[in-house]
């Protein structure tokens, strides 16, 4: 069948793309650099100044604080989620299928419920309170939202591991004993390598929604701990500052695509490093 | 027969004493994972059935919570509108999504190969640019936000899922068995219908089940979108925190959980139950190479 044919079924949903997705990332670049009207809504033009105000010392802390939450998010989900993925891959033995699916089930709840759940324990009149016997005073906390992130994306840092861990040729670790590899060495230097790309991969999946999160720390945290997204939410929701809301989108979304072109590339020479040696 | 034994060293257990070996230690972390991850959704869904109206002290059981979900009309709509936008979300999704995977995957040249690439930013995009984008599409087309602007969101972004599940599996495939219908005389279209299409079912049918469950979970998206009434069943729950937790919405929590576990496991189920011998599990994560 010629390339002609199948070149067919690209348009119908090039067309939705193009005009769904891209348009309105278009739309939203152009208020960004509009004058917000009363009342929510646009007056278009040029005014970079909604970008530096979104670089105010009064707003960038909220930036680098989402960067920092979601930079400690994916390194706890990492530290957690590698030995799940290791000890389902290795020793789970016929009950592999069934561990991971068990591990994937709650990331497959919503979001929401399951944020909300960590509202009822942890809350002054929750459960956890309750069995404590004096307020726990853990909400509104950084340790609260950051845990809300840790608990709404793990399951996309242990599914790209586990799947790196699998297709790795088990061989490897038998071939690095008989070397008279210790477990140790065995892991970091078969093992780990082999699983970089996993590893790589879910951190970049659960950094990049963690960024831009505003549920866990609307429902698990307070003014202190404010996000980026929050801040978004705010500019639409309340504050009817438009053109505000858009320049952080839009600084949100190039901030990610700038890391994720570094991360990656970062990816490659690593693997490339360990490759050689 | 592939059980761990086989990848246990041979030598002395001293040598496996130190180190990532120790079975011991690792099952004890993954234990208290599975705890941690399956804590809260107990405590919401112990306390749903609870006698009292208490977060705190569970006694008696009772379908109380249930009954004051259902004569809520509010929530009730809301429930019904979660799922006609993630039913109708799931077929134009799933139609657009395969058309897209097979044409990236069997057109050569550099168009399908850009436009795979290009699919994939819709799924690394986080979700406040994707709903920040399509409130302000909508609110440049002077569009009233009702269930219709829910539902054109969703399926935005719905299509890039179908199209990565549909492709490992379309991957797989090759074109021989396209090419021997060609060569019987069947005309492209006749292929695709009669040769293609039947053995990608068991991916489309999984990826149709994901996006069900994803729609009607969706939150971000659905609040940036959503109109006045009626509000899909995470805006409304949203909306109720804001006024503290109550044990009304641990049954609304319940109930939304049972529906996303219903369409995962038909998700990983369907694929076997059509007669194919591997797990929906393994054409989700693209195993079945």
């Amino acid at each position: 069948m010629t390339n002609a044919f199948w070149r067919r079924f690209l348009v119908p949903g090039a067309l939705w793309l193009a005009f769904f997705f891209a348009v309105p990332l278009g739309i939203a670049i152009a208020i960004s650099l509009g004058q917000a009207a009363e009342f929510g809504g646009v007056i278009y033009g040029f005014h970079p100044e909604n970008y530096a105000d979104a670089l105010d010392p009064l707003f960038a802390p909220i930036l680098v604080r989402s960067v920092g939450y979601a930079a400690a998010t994916a390194l706890l989900c990492l530290v957690i989620g590698y030995p799940v993925a290791y000890t389902i891959a290795r020793f789970g033995g016929p009950y592999k299928n069934a561990l991971i699916a068990a591990i994937l089930l709650p990331f497959l709840i919503n979001y929401l419920v399951r944020t909300y759940a960590w509202v009822a324990l942890l809350a002054d009149e929750g459960l956890l309170s309750s069995v404590a016997g004096e307020p726990l005073g853990i909400l509104n906390t950084p340790v609260a939202v950051v845990g809300g992130l840790v608990y709404g994306y793990l399951g996309f840092m242990i599914l790209p591991i586990y799947a790196s861990l699998e297709r790795m040729d088990r061989a490897l670790i038998e071939a690095g004993k008989d070397l008279y590899g210790s477990p140790r060495q065995t892991f970091r230097h078969v093992t780990w390598p082999q699983t970089l790309p996993g590893v790589l991969a879910g951190s970049l999946l659960v950094f990049l929604p963690a960024v831009g999160d505003f549920v866990s720390a609307q429902l698990l945290g307070g003014p202190d701990t404010y996000m980026v997204g929050n801040l978004i939410q705010q500019q639409f929701y309340g504050a009817d500052n438009w053109p505000f809301g858009a320049a952080l989108t839009v600084v949100l979304m190039a901030f990610l695509m700038v890391f994720v072109a570094f991360f990656l590339r970062g990816g490659r020479a690593a693997e490339r490093r360990e490759a050689l040696a | 027969m592939n059980g761990p034994d086989e990848l246990r060293p041979a030598a002395s257990p001293r040598a496996t004493r130190g180190g990532y070996d120790r079975p011991r230690f690792l099952w004890a972390v993954t234990a208290s994972v599975y705890l941690f991850l399956y804590a809260p959704i107990a405590v919401v869904i112990l306390f749903s059935f609870n006698g009292i109206k208490s977060l705190q002290v569970l006694d008696g059981f009772s379908l109380q919570w249930y009954e004051t979900f259902w004569n809520d009309e509010e929530l009730r709509e809301s429930l019904i509108a979660s799922i006609q936008i993630a039913a109708i979300t799931t077929v134009v999704a799933t139609v657009i999504g395969t058309a897209l995977a097979l044409g990236t995957v069997r057109s050569g040249g550099r168009t399908g190969s850009w436009l795979g690439i290009l699919l994939l930013i819709p799924l690394v995009t986080p979700e406040i640019v994707a709903g920040v984008s399509a409130f302000v599409l909508f609110a440049q087309l002077g569009v009233h936000l009702s269930l219709t602007t829910i539902i054109l969101a969703h399926i935005t972004f719905s299509i890039s899922y179908v199209v990565v599940v549909v492709r490992g599996r379309l991957a797989s495939l090759g074109t021989d068995r396209e090419e021997a219908a060609l060569d019987l005389g069947a005309t492209p279209w006749q292929a695709v219908r009669l040769v293609t299409l039947p053995a990608l079912w068991p991916a489309i049918l999984a990826a149709a089940m994901i996006v069900f469950a994803l729609s009607f979970d969706d939150f971000v998206l659905s609040f940036f979108t959503t109109g006045e009434t009626p509000q899909p069943l995470p805006v409304r729950i949203y909306s109720a925190l804001r006024f503290g937790i109550s044990p009304t919405i641990n049954a609304v929590g319940t109930v939304m959980m049972l529906v996303s576990a219903l369409f995962i496991a038909l998700a990983i189920a369907l694929p076997r139950l059509l007669g194919r011998r591997e797990s929906g599990l393994a054409v989700l994560t693209g195993s079945s190479r």
